[in-house]
């Protein structure tokens, strides 16, 4: 019973500090909120808003062979004499509106000159024998690419968008050789229909050619309207920093609650609270206790102001009592172990400018890294070097939904540094007032 | 429990290091009486009651409060002591009731039993009113009143005062000091240590005095003057070199020993009526001259000059 007066006298005292309740709760709230405004604009778009590439084509292509594309197969549904026209209809049509805006000049000189002058940002020039050497079983069929040197992701999208072309095209006349090299001369009239046919199933698989280009919204599973798709981009980002602020504050939280106890021996409560008739124990228990407790409740309240205010989803019932856990006890017991060490509060600047600071940043990095899949595993590993990286592994287990076999073993992995840190904490503090 | 002593002390040790803090002190406080600890800073006094207290372990020796040994029960000797430190030790940023409602829960009061008492001692200290305020708000005379209230709130059989007056205003060290003759005459037994000389004569039935961790006297305050022979001490300053001067006062006959400590200087004297002039002749003789003169009758600072050649100062 006395170990829990101590305990409720110091979560009062850690309460009534402004710096403290500001620090515990404050500012994790304030770093996440500041990324939710910063990323929810982008995400309240639901994409990225890039602006139009400018391009310039000079069709020269004179035709070769007869060769028609059904218009049904041609995004926005013109009729196409040459490979050239059907190049230009490609990209003149509604699909590409939002990413390019063509204009078509007559010659090579023109289309090259307006790059040159900053009208356009990309010339396409498709030769004059273009569809001719597309149909010459050993032609070479090459489309000139003009664009202006300092511009990148304009002209990357154009050159992508090509790319894809010209892959479709070079697969069509694979086709049409292995037809010729296998049909009967009697069914030479037939080519036309496996150009068709060809070009009715790449083509379609390009319908969303911008789509597959830009997509940059978080995955999502089954249909799901507008605001539920942004909202799921928000929270992809949202959620990893929240829970990284969570762990990071709490071990700040759990080693300042715990230099209470060379707080108070500088303030000389505790030499008067030996002379009362409480063990050693109790009070050293009740210290604890108040540790464990603040950690407790700063973490619950995190949890449920960021899940009100950010709409954050951590989780199950079961994977958040886990994982919370797992915060809870190796935040207060790593505060338990390093103030152990520490022989007066001034030696705490090191500690949190320090100690805190780095095994802080190192257990966060897979949480900088996660955009990039090779530094995400490679930080995934780093991390688990300090007690933060398993607190935030749990945290990211339980709001990726992973089986609970798995986030429970990350779990007794934090508590196995916590009964160490406890244990040596403990050893060291009881050696200290003995 | 009646008739045992509230406190005795057979023969305390405790060295720090090469630095031996206590060496063998032996005393003992019956019940009800107020006993002093007098010494300079250094002298001992907070390690013995650190000691008394079961804050740090004797190296050798035992004592017992209330029949309670500090060795095989420290529990016991708690559970009838009340300790207010030397140093404030309250939690600044809890009120005043708070902080009485916390340590008395400390020492073992709840529910109903441990409200009335934080009431009662709220009285005591005169702070009923001021209860609800923090104690960083308080003056530091207030602090101190907490300070011994937190002492009082198991109602104690004996306690400890660590030097309460030091660095406090002269109206709240008076209200202390006659606090601890209402806490003698409530039946407790109190152990006060100081080491200004006037209270411990004003308060106490018994004074032990201490000097590099040792006891060099204790008794009553009549008993201790006696030590002194009944001596005047005059205390002079000079203008000019004193050593010459002091050697001449030593040889006058009357003057029982000569010091020096900070420019002022220290003569005990059987009749200071009849040495005085002699002093000043032969200040004259060798070309000095006095300008100042505090004849001071027999007390606890002449005999601290008396048993260790040094003035007992603030």
């Amino acid at each position: 019973m006395k170990a829990f007066d101590i305990a409720f006298k110091d979560l009062t005292r850690s309460f009534r500090s402004a710096f403290a309740v500001v620090f515990m709760f404050g500012v994790p709230l304030l770093v996440t909120g500041m990324f939710y405004f910063m990323f929810g604009n982008i995400a309240s778009n639901g994409e990225f808003t890039l602006p139009k590439t400018k391009v310039v084509i000079a069709n020269l292509d004179e035709g070769g062979p007869k060769f028609q594309v059904n218009p049904k197969n041609i995004p926005g549904g013109k009729k196409a004499d040459t490979m050239g026209d059907l190049i230009v209809n490609i990209l003149q049509s509604e699909d590409m509106a939002d990413l390019i805006e063509v204009t078509l000049v007559p010659d090579a000189e023109t289309a090259r000159s307006s790059v040159d002058n900053q009208i356009n940002q990309v010339a396409i020039i498709i030769p004059s024998d273009f569809s001719h050497q597309f149909a010459d079983v050993d032609g070479k069929a090459v489309i000139e690419f003009y664009q202006d040197p300092t511009l990148t992701l304009g002209p990357a999208i154009m050159r992508s968008i090509l790319n894809r072309f010209m892959d479709g095209m070079a697969g069509v006349k694979i086709a049409v050789n292995v037809f010729l090299d296998e049909a009967d001369s009697s069914e030479a009239m037939l080519t036309g229909q496996v150009v068709q046919q060809y070009l009715k199933v790449s083509l379609s698989e390009n319908e969303n050619v911008e789509e597959e280009l830009l997509d940059v919204r978080a995955p999502s599973s089954g249909e799901i309207d507008k605001e539920t798709e942004t909202q799921n981009l928000l929270l992809n980002i949202i959620g990893p920093i929240m829970g990284g602020m969570m762990v990071f504050y709490a071990y700040f939280t759990g080693t300042s609650t715990a230099q209470s106890i060379l707080r108070e021996e500088e303030e000389r409560t505790l030499p008067r609270l030996f002379t009362t008739p409480t063990s050693q124990t109790t009070i050293l228990a009740g210290k604890f206790l108040s540790v464990f407790m603040t950690v407790g409740v700063q973490v619950f309240v995190l949890l449920v102001s960021a899940h009100f205010l950010f709409k954050i989803q951590w989780g199950d019932y079961l994977s958040v009592i886990l994982m919370s856990a797992g915060i809870i006890f190796s935040a207060s017991s790593f505060g338990i172990f390093v103030n152990s060490f520490l022989k007066n509060t001034k030696q705490g600047g090191v500690l949190f400018g320090g100690v805190l600071t780095v095994t802080g940043m190192i257990g966060m990095i897979k949480i900088f890294a996660m955009n990039s899949p090779i530094a995400a595993k490679m930080g995934d590993t780093i991390s688990l070097l300090v007690p933060q990286g398993w607190a935030i592994r749990g945290l990211m287990q339980a709001m990726n939904s992973e089986p609970i076999n798995e986030i429970l073993i990350t779990m007794l992995a934090s508590l196995l540094w916590s009964a160490v840190f406890f244990a040596v904490g403990v050893w060291r503090f009881n050696k200290r007032y003995t | 429990m009646i008739n045992v002593p509230a406190i005795a002390v057979l023969g305390l040790h405790k060295s720090f290091g090469g630095n031996q803090a206590v060496q063998g002190v032996n005393f003992e406080v019956k019940q009800g009486e107020i006993f002093s600890l007098l010494g300079p800073n250094g002298a001992g006094k907070t390690t013995t009651i650190s000691m008394l207290s079961c804050l740090l372990r004797p190296d050798e020796g035992d004592a017992h409060v209330m029949g309670h040994s500090i060795r095989s029960d420290p529990t016991g000797v708690k559970s009838v002591l009340g300790v207010v430190p030397q140093d404030l030790a309250l939690y600044e940023d809890l009120t005043a009731r708070e902080n009485l409602s916390f340590w008395g829960k400390m020492y073992g009061l709840r529910g109903s039993k441990l409200k009335l008492r934080v009431d009662e001692v709220l009285e005591v200290i005169g702070l009923r009113d001021r209860a609800n305020e923090r104690v960083n708000k308080y003056s530091g005379g207030m602090k101190r009143r907490v300070n011994i209230g937190v002492a009082l709130l198991h109602k104690p059989k004996v306690i400890y005062m660590d030097e309460p007056t030091v660095g406090i205003d002269p109206q709240s060290r008076r209200n202390i000091l006659d606090s601890v003759v209402a806490l003698k005459n409530e039946g407790m037994t109190v152990l006060y240590t100081t080491h200004y000389m006037e209270e411990a004569q004003e308060l106490s039935d018994h004074v032990a005095i201490m000097d590099h961790g040792k006891l060099i006297a204790c008794g009553t305050h009549e008993e201790l003057v006696k030590l002194v022979g009944q001596q005047t001490r005059i205390d002079l300053t000079l203008n000019g070199d004193s050593e010459n001067v002091m050697g001449a006062w030593k040889n006058i006959d009357g003057v029982s020993r000569v010091s020096s400590e900070d420019g002022l200087v220290s003569v005990l004297v059987k009749d200071s009526n009849q040495i005085l002039p002699h002093l000043f002749e032969a200040a004259a003789q060798l070309s000095i001259r006095i300008t100042s003169v505090d004849i001071r009758e027999p007390n606890l600072e002449a005999l601290f000059l008396h048993l260790t050649g040094r003035a007992l100062r603030d």
